[in-house]
């Protein structure tokens, strides 16, 4: 028991010093499970794929070049949607949170249509675009629009009235207010949107490419199940897991880091 | 600085909950000259805070008149500046940006309002602090620069609402020693409002009594500045005041 203790807390030590090290360690018991039950071919070997074929994979479609290709197509769509989603919903978030019009006006029918989920317009959206880059987009700024708006109208909301307050009576304008205390004051939970939105809106993605896609990640995936090639669906899936701990854990997570918990808005 | 006059101020509100119409002020009159400190004491619920925010312009009123050197309030504005009970400083800012913030706001260069701010800190022994954020210092600390952050701003007059009510008993001391040395130096017309009497007498030219929503004494406090707690804590003339006004608080 206590030599599992120290092997605990020399691991904690070392996760300390190397945080790279953090985010490997817990996947080996995982690879190590999944190399065992492949070797002992529990399943058929064409149903299960081992880590080692899925590595192999992963060499033979980056020398040819697709899964670049691939990759590079699905985070450029990404891109554009989230660009969008965050430059129509930070405004629009910010509008409902402040304007009392607005929410009344606003709030039925934003409701109304996050309950239509970003799937069920791709029938129509086939219909009115085709199969491009237009569909692709509208799915993900429609997933990634609502967690934004959402937490920036909870943001706006959770200002304290005297920080307004404060800010009128030192002389800042409607517009100075905003810039000063609103934005900024809301910006942890327009983080905390942004990070539930890009997550739903990269799913949305791979859901979009598997149905209207030419290229892509999700595309790869879904044409690997054509061909029968378990070991392509598989490599596609670690990949999106890894794309987006990446994204997560080294752009949206520092972000947070600095603004909310460095002011001590939120708990650390 | 200018004066502060309140003529017949009233503020009527309709209370959802009992459905019916509440008066929080009644036809408060009060003339505070340029440079005078005076303090409003009361129980809660005696309407003082709501005063005060009618004055800084947060409030609307619904009778009589607020005059800032004869002229109408309307809205807030930075002729008037605030101090909070609970600080409402920027978190987002550092010690130095939020007292510098007023000036930021009219446009006064980066150098010139540091300076501004650099001074003012030091007037409140906070220049180790420049560069933290509020959520680092104590709530003493905290409400210091809640003070120099209003002051920077030159303001006519400074409004201060129960601002020691959160900080401990022995920092508030030190906070109210610091407040009369700081407005023996720069002279601003106060408002200061607060249910503690001793605070109220200690610190103010005049001590308003209100309850009920109306004013119930009026009394000037003639004690010798700079003021000190070891030496007015013996003092008959400071037990005599606080024990009257203490009086006529409960009495409502």
């Amino acid at each position: 028991m206590t030599a599992l203790l120290h092997i605990w807390s020399g691991y904690l030590r070392l996760v300390d010093r190397w945080p790279s090290v953090g985010s490997i360690v817990p996947f080996l018991p995982l690879i190590a499970l999944w190399w065992l039950v492949t070797t002992l071919e529990v399943f058929p070997r064409v149903f299960l794929p081992g880590p080692l074929d899925v590595w192999k994979s992963f060499l033979s479609l980056t020398y040819k070049g697709i899964l670049p290709e691939y990759l590079q197509d699905s985070i450029v769509r990404l891109a554009v949607g989230a660009f969008w989603g965050i430059a129509l919903g930070i405004p629009l978030g910010l509008l409902i949170g402040l304007s009392k019009r607005a929410y009344t006006a606003l709030w039925p029918p934003l409701l109304f249509f996050q309950a239509i989920g970003d799937i069920a317009w791709l029938p129509i959206l086939v219909i009115w675009f085709g199969y491009g880059l237009v569909t692709m987009t509208f799915v993900i700024v429609y997933t990634v629009i609502f967690p934004v708006v959402l937490n920036t109208v909870l943001g706006v909301r959770s200002i304290p009235v005297n920080m307004q307050r404060a800010a009128l009576s030192l002389g800042a304008s409607k517009l100075q207010v905003l810039w000063e205390v609103v934005l900024p004051g809301a910006l942890p939970n327009i983080v905390t949107g942004l990070r539930n939105g890009l997550g739903y809106g990269w799913r949305a993605l791979i859901a979009a490419e598997i149905i209207v896609g030419t290229s892509g990640i999700g595309f790869m995936m879904f044409d690997a199940r054509r061909a029968g090639s378990v070991v392509e669906i598989l490599l596609g899936m670690i990949i999106l897991g890894i794309l987006w701990y990446i994204v997560d854990s080294w752009i949206l997570a520092p972000i947070e880091r600095a603004t909310g918990q460095r002011w001590g808005l939120v708990t650390k | 600085m200018k004066s502060l006059t309140l003529k017949n101020l009233s503020k009527t509100y309709f209370d959802l909950y009992a459905g019916t119409n509440v008066t929080a002020v009644h036809d408060v009159s009060l003339e505070v000259p340029a440079g005078e400190f005076v303090s409003i004491v009361g129980p809660s619920g005696c309407g003082k805070s709501t005063i005060l925010n009618m004055i800084a312009g947060f409030l609307s009123i619904t009778g009589g008149d607020i005059l800032v050197g004869g002229t109408p309030v309307k809205g807030p504005g930075r002729d008037r500046g605030v101090v909070f009970q609970n600080f409402a400083l920027f978190p987002w800012r550092t010690v130095l940006e939020n007292v510098a913030f007023g000036p930021k706001m009219r446009g006064v260069p980066k150098d010139e309002r540091e300076a501004i701010a650099h001074e003012y800190l030091a007037l409140a022994k906070l220049t180790e602090a420049a560069q933290r954020f509020p959520n680092e210092l104590s709530g003493g600390m905290q409400q210091r620069v809640g003070v120099m952050r209003a002051l920077a701003n030159e303001p006519d007059i400074l409004l201060m609402d129960e601002p020691f009510a959160s900080v401990d008993a022995q920092t508030r001391m030190t906070l109210q020693e610091e407040l009369t040395r700081i407005w023996q130096e720069k002279k601003p017309t106060v408002i200061f409002i607060t249910h503690d009497v001793p605070e109220a007498v200690f610190l103010g030219n005049r001590v308003v009594v209100l309850t009920k929503g109306r004013v119930l004494a009026d009394i000037p406090v003639d004690l010798p500045r700079p003021r000190a707690w070891d030496v007015l804590h013996e003092d008959d003339t400071f037990k005599a005041l606080s024990g009257r006004v203490l009086q006529l608080v409960r009495s409502a």
